[in-house]
């Protein structure tokens, strides 16, 4: 992820240190693929909310500070674990504007497993995926 | 209630009869009522904390409920490692190569395979424990998996194929319930970390509630083929008596699945899925 700086995201300083000292977040599968010591700030715009097992998908467009404009396709935990924290099938629609934290791919593709969607709409969400 | 007691002796007996008859039945119904009360309490002391009293036996101690892990995603919560013999020590280094790099290899959960016996101890979904006579059952929410343990003596044979949850034996030792599991597939791993075992895995369980809040799962993995000696860990639950088990079918859109480099997949957007 060269290029993450040149996209509309942030490193989270104040974030870092949380992921650090947290047990990495654990999904259906492996995790390992996920950069647990990174968080960023991603914001986008929605194109679809996958309600569905065995994860939640969040595919959202990011234009980066250059106006280019990629899909980045976000990994929550399952439609359950979500419900618990709050969530629901309609939290999320197409054309919502979204801030999240992310936990990045390793690999530099866009893409990563969500720690907490922050904002919708400008309106604060606070709802957790993973802790 | 005097006129329909039957009364064959005199009046004077009769009357008196009747209205000692009436008493004794008021006081036999009170006290009759208040043995039941009793043992309805006893019961409900038994099963307090249950997610349901019809989900847990009268005649076990209770652990019924709906239980979450708490702690660490590998096997033991404090990364402790079992003494790895040749050639899985060479194994498990390669996953963990794998894994530090970020693509991790072998897990067959990624194509929504079963995670088998340990494994579905520590994974991060609950489960409700049901028990009923003769058995102990593990519902789990992870893709609907489930575990029998049997109360009733029967033993695995040596003609049982291996399988994913292996077979349990229990017993009940105080309020501490004993499982014996084997015959478990061998390419199961024991956690998000590769951690492999053989088919000669044996895993003894002592499973009890610490607390109303708290189940304990003190797991004992002895495998001599893969692990040089027992390897003990001691897991916690947490009850969550307000939660309720979803549906969970890991094939409705796994974009997970590995490829044939055997590389957990991170899928690439899929088509919109209807619910």
């Amino acid at each position: 992820m060269t290029r993450a700086g040149k996209l509309q995201i942030f490193l989270a300083a104040g974030i870092v240190a949380l992921a650090l000292s947290g047990a990495p977040a654990i999904a259906h599968h492996s995790f390992a693929m996920f950069d647990q010591q990174r968080t960023l700030v991603l914001e986008g715009t929605v194109l679809q909310f996958q309600w569905t097992n065995p994860h939640v998908w969040i595919e959202m467009q990011v234009r980066d500070d250059r106006g280019k404009s990629a899909e980045w396709g976000v990994e929550c935990t399952s439609v359950n674990m979500l419900k618990r924290r709050g969530w629901h099938h309609d939290s999320l629609h197409p054309g919502d504007r979204v801030r999240l934290l992310l936990r990045p791919l390793r690999d530099g593709s866009h893409g990563g497993q969500l720690a907490t969607l922050l904002e919708v709409n400008g309106t604060p969400a606070n709802l957790v995926s993973y802790h | 209630m005097d006129a329909i007691l039957p009364d064959t002796r005199d009046s004077t007996w009769a009357a008196r009869g009747s209205y000692l008859g009436a008493r004794r039945l008021c006081w036999g119904l009170l006290l009759g009522l208040a043995i039941l009360a009793g043992q309805v309490r006893g019961v409900e002391a038994q099963n307090r904390g249950s997610l349901d009293a019809l989900y847990a036996d009268a005649h076990q101690p209770d652990i019924s409920g709906l239980w979450l892990v708490t702690g660490y995603f590998t096997l033991s919560p404090d990364r402790a490692l079992p003494s790895l013999k040749p050639p899985y020590d060479t194994l498990y280094a390669k996953r963990m190569k794998a894994f530090n790099a970020g693509a991790p290899i072998d897990d067959v959960t990624a194509n929504c395979l079963p995670p088998g016996m340990p494994h579905i101890m520590v994974v991060p979904y609950p489960f409700e424990i049901v028990q009923t006579p003769g058995r102990v059952l593990f519902l789990f929410e992870y893709s609907g998996q489930l575990r029998r343990v049997y109360l009733d003596g029967r033993r695995p044979s040596d003609d049982d194929d291996p399988t994913y949850y292996g077979f349990s034996s229990g017993h009940w030792e105080g309020s501490t319930l004993v499982v014996e599991t084997s015959r478990i597939r061998a390419e199961t791993q024991d956690d998000f970390s590769g951690l492999p075992h053989s088919e000669a895995l044996v895993i003894t369980e002592r499973i009890r509630r610490v607390d109303h809040d708290t189940l304990e799962d003190q797991i004992t993995l002895t495998d001599p083929k893969a692990y040089a000696r027992p390897f003990t860990v001691t897991r916690r639950y947490q009850l969550h008596p307000t939660w309720t088990i979803g549906e969970y079918v890991c094939e409705e859109n796994n974009r997970n699945a590995s490829g044939a480099n055997g590389v957990t997949g991170f899928g690439v957007p899929a088509p919109p899925k209807k619910r």
